[in-house]
């Protein structure tokens, strides 16, 4: 029973995740915080607290949870992280054999070493939460890799729709519809779609070596929510109808049952009942009562030592590297971003902001090492596969941890992201000496950034001509990239932005959520 | 003046008579001033004859309107929504099958759409407003392009009986201001910026590819500067002013006047009219002028 119920709940917390994840796109007015299993991550909450050295308002919900865990156990784990849920559905499909024994727990002290180095490399202002937090990697692998593949597929579907000749009007009242609420409104496409989604892989793939390997040995906000868990009151608990046949700790997927059958492992186990349901005298049951339980960390001192020393390491190693003023030139932040490092505090690299982007302007992808490798996967202005709308604040009010700031609308049109730079060897009216003016018209500036000057000059052909010049007004340019994204000339835009001059927000100011 | 001008305006001083004098008969053009948006467009079309006498019972209809911009309906960077939504109503009193709204835009399609007003004001008006799907253009030859000889069009435009283009008079630095001809670039598929160079030709080589059946310019706010894009409604004037008419470039001649410019001086009406796309010279043109 509670085993059915609680397969219910990961469903509903699963769908209720994608749901969320699709209704991170404009307008987004509903209320509805798509970014609350975010901010709902201790993990996360936790290392950006500490490599940004202030407590972040938003994170709130992180800390409701990590009290609940405290007389309840690693219930989130079982019942609610939907990359558990997918794991849980991975496995099945991997793994058709049952074990015939207790499987080894050597690398369950893995999670905790890897917790250990990312809040020590936390302490020294390295954020490293993003790489390991499964909701953040879901978001992620959601945004950069399987929503596209999942509007391109679609896409597909409705091309073949309409190639059938059938239904033609239905078909296209349906993507009308589908258009507004499923499909990305220009075609989302990312960079790096497939690092991101071949990391997802390996997780998954995981599993082949055994059932939840991920959540058992790996996952530092297990581990988080295990060491809270050490003194739970809720739980497992064995009667004397216990014949130890051993079925339990066989079936249990975090081998957190002990070899005495009747004692579990409080930091392991994510509640999830199974062994309730395949014990065959009914000896299982799950209650509140003090009850035999394990908290054995399997972390010796030493070990504690050596992962801190390799946060910190690792820190050192994302530090050096990567000085390419030509790459670093070109990282564009999105408006209302903090100051680069205390930027890079708070960025979980949860991609938010570059998937409510895709739904708008669709100028943010995560970076590569444009800003180095401690910034990787941040989000990134690139203008020419879209361009920041003036009337859009939508990256700000999803950030879940105030790494870019919720500005009103009146701010964000005042903020200068960079500024725009023509090439004069590329830009149609300065070389070929022929009337163009597409960026003109589409600065967005009611004043316009970029203007012209109209004069006539001599053709190398004798002719004599009347050209308008544009140029840039740098005063004004927000750098919002509309004009890099609609040049048409071919490859590389003859209009580009830089960051210079760029203005982010003083870091204090922040609004919190 | 410099010596190119004195030469272009030679020219169509001594070009111009003739090609008027051998031109079609005079064409009709409504003007309607001082009324709502909704009463404007109704007059003018009735003054046309009526919705009937262009869209008959039965018939698809697209209407064209600007919806190119997130901007509001007060900063007048698209067609006034009211305009929108009643020439909607009069398409379907005429019994029309249904009325499609749609505009390629150039900011993102749902906030143009919403913002401007038009998806709500045309939707509750009957008609079926749609976003621009990319596989819906169909690559078009152009045989009386002179620089473009072929381009993608959409098709929802060359299938319907009936075409209504719905431009809202606007400033625009290349175009000098952007009525009827310039409106037609909502309907082009592809690289749209790259006609930009040698403008002029290439929008008539488009516009001679699509006909529209009736053009109406909703001038009822007009932005003076800084378009097509404005945003300040410093640059925004009340004229209160629908212009309607079939021939083209009558209307789009007559829209050229709101704004000061004489017609003849306008490079993409003259060689509309040289090409026989519709009238320049209004003398030739029966004009009907309402004020209400």
């Amino acid at each position: 029973m509670a085993n059915r119920i609680r397969k219910l709940s990961q469903i509903v917390f699963l769908l209720l995740f994608l749901g969320l994840f699709l209704h991170a796109r404009f307008p987004y007015e509903s209320g509805w915080p798509s970014d609350i299993f975010l901010r709902t991550s201790p993990l996360a909450a936790l290392t950006t607290a500490l490599s940004a050295r202030t407590w972040i308002a938003s994170m709130l919900p992180a800390v409701i949870l990590l009290l609940l865990t405290i007389p309840l156990g690693r219930f989130f784990c079982g019942w609610i992280c939907p990359l558990g849920t997918v794991i849980d559905g991975s496995d099945r499909y991997l793994r058709r054999r049952k074990p015939a024994g207790r499987e080894s727990v050597r690398f369950r002290s893995w999670k905790f070493f890897i917790l250990v180095a990312v809040l020590c490399a936390a302490l020294f202002s390295w954020q490293a939460a993003w790489f390991f937090d499964p909701l953040v990697m879901l978001t992620r692998v959601l945004t950069v890799s399987l929503y596209p593949a999942m509007a391109l597929l679609t896409q597909g579907l409705f091309q073949f729709g309409f190639a059938s000749g059938v239904a033609e009007e239905q078909w296209y009242s349906l993507y009308a519809w589908a258009q507004n609420r499923l499909l990305p409104v220009q075609s989302a496409s990312f960079e790096q779609s497939m690092p991101v989604l071949l990391l997802f892989i390996a997780v998954l793939a995981l599993g082949l070596v055994s059932r939840r390997f991920w959540c058992r040995n790996l996952c530092p906000l297990g581990a988080l929510l295990g060491l809270f868990s050490r003194f739970r009151v809720f739980g497992r608990d064995v009667n004397q109808e216990c014949t130890s046949c051993s079925l339990c700790q066989r079936r249990c997927r975090m081998n957190a049952i002990e070899d005495d059958y009747t004692i579990t492992n409080a930091t392991e186990c994510i509640q999830c009942a199974e062994c309730a349901t395949v014990c065959k005298p009914q000896a299982i049951s799950y209650r509140f009562s003090r009850r035999k339980n394990q908290g054995h960390i399997d972390l010796s001192r030493r070990r504690f030592i050596q992962a801190a020393a390799t946060g910190i390491v690792g820190l050192a190693a994302t530090r050096v590297g990567a000085g390419n003023r030509n790459e670093t030139g070109r990282l564009i932040r999105p408006p209302g971003a903090l100051p680069e490092e205390a930027f890079l505090d708070r960025c979980i690299r949860c991609q938010a902001c570059v998937r409510i982007c895709s739904s708008t302007g669709a100028c943010l992808q995560p970076a590569l090492t444009q800003g180095g490798w401690e910034g990787i996967w941040s989000p990134r202005a690139v203008m020419r596969t879209g361009y920041c709308e003036y009337n859009c604040t939508l990256c700000g009010e999803i950030c879940p941890t105030g790494a870019i700031s919720k500005l009103d609308l009146d701010a964000k049109q005042q903020r200068k992201m960079g500024t725009a730079y023509f090439d004069k060897s590329r830009c149609i009216p300065w070389y070929r000496l022929e009337d163009c003016l597409v960026c003109e018209e589409h600065c967005p500036l009611p004043e316009k950034a970029i203007r012209f000057d109209e004069r006539e000059v001599r053709t190398p052909e004798g002719e004599m001509r009347t050209v308008k010049f544009p140029y840039v007004r740098e005063d004004l340019c927000i750098g919002c990239g509309i004009c890099e994204n609609k040049c048409p000339v071919v490859g590389q835009a003859a209009i580009f932005v830089t960051p210079a001059g760029e203005e982010r927000q003083p870091v204090g100011v922040f609004a919190g959520a | 003046m410099d010596r190119r001008e004195f030469c272009k305006t030679l020219t169509a001083g001594l070009v111009l008579p003739a090609a008027a004098w051998t031109a079609a008969p005079a064409s009709k053009l409504v003007v309607v001033r001082n009324a709502s948006p909704a009463e404007l467009v109704r007059k003018a079309v009735q003054a046309l004859g009526g919705m009937s006498q262009f869209v008959k019972k039965g018939q698809t209809v697209l209407l064209k309107p600007n919806i190119g911009w997130d901007r509001s309906p007060e900063q007048a960077a698209n067609t006034n929504p009211e305009a929108v939504a009643e020439v909607v109503k009069m398409c379907l009193e005429a019994g029309a099958s249904y009325v499609r709204v749609l505009d390629r835009t150039c900011n993102q399609a749902q906030r143009c759409y919403s913002r401007s007003g038009i998806e709500k004001a045309a939707a509750a008006a009957g008609a079926q407003v749609r976003h621009i799907i990319d596989s819906r253009f169909k690559e078009v030859q152009l045989p009386q392009g002179v620089l473009l000889k072929s381009w993608p069009l959409y098709r929802d435009v060359l299938e319907a009986d009936v075409f209504i283009n719905m431009p809202v008079a606007k400033h625009h630095s290349i175009s000098q201001y952007t009525l009827g001809f310039k409106n037609i670039m909502g309907v082009m598929g592809g690289d749209r910026g790259s006609i930009h160079n040698k403008f002029m030709t290439k929008i008539v080589d488009i516009n001679s590819a699509v006909k529209p059946t009736l053009t109406i310019i909703d001038a009822y706010r007009v932005m003076l500067r800084n378009g097509p894009t404005g945003g300040s409604l410093a640059d925004v004037a009340e004229k209160k002013t629908v212009i309607a008419g079939v021939d083209r470039v009558a209307v789009d001649a007559y829209g050229m006047t709101l704004f000061g410019v004489k017609p003849e001086q306008v490079e993409y009406l003259r060689l509309a009219f040289e090409r026989g796309l519709g009238q320049l010279d209004l003398s030739r043109v029966s004009i009907e002028e309402i004020n209400s």
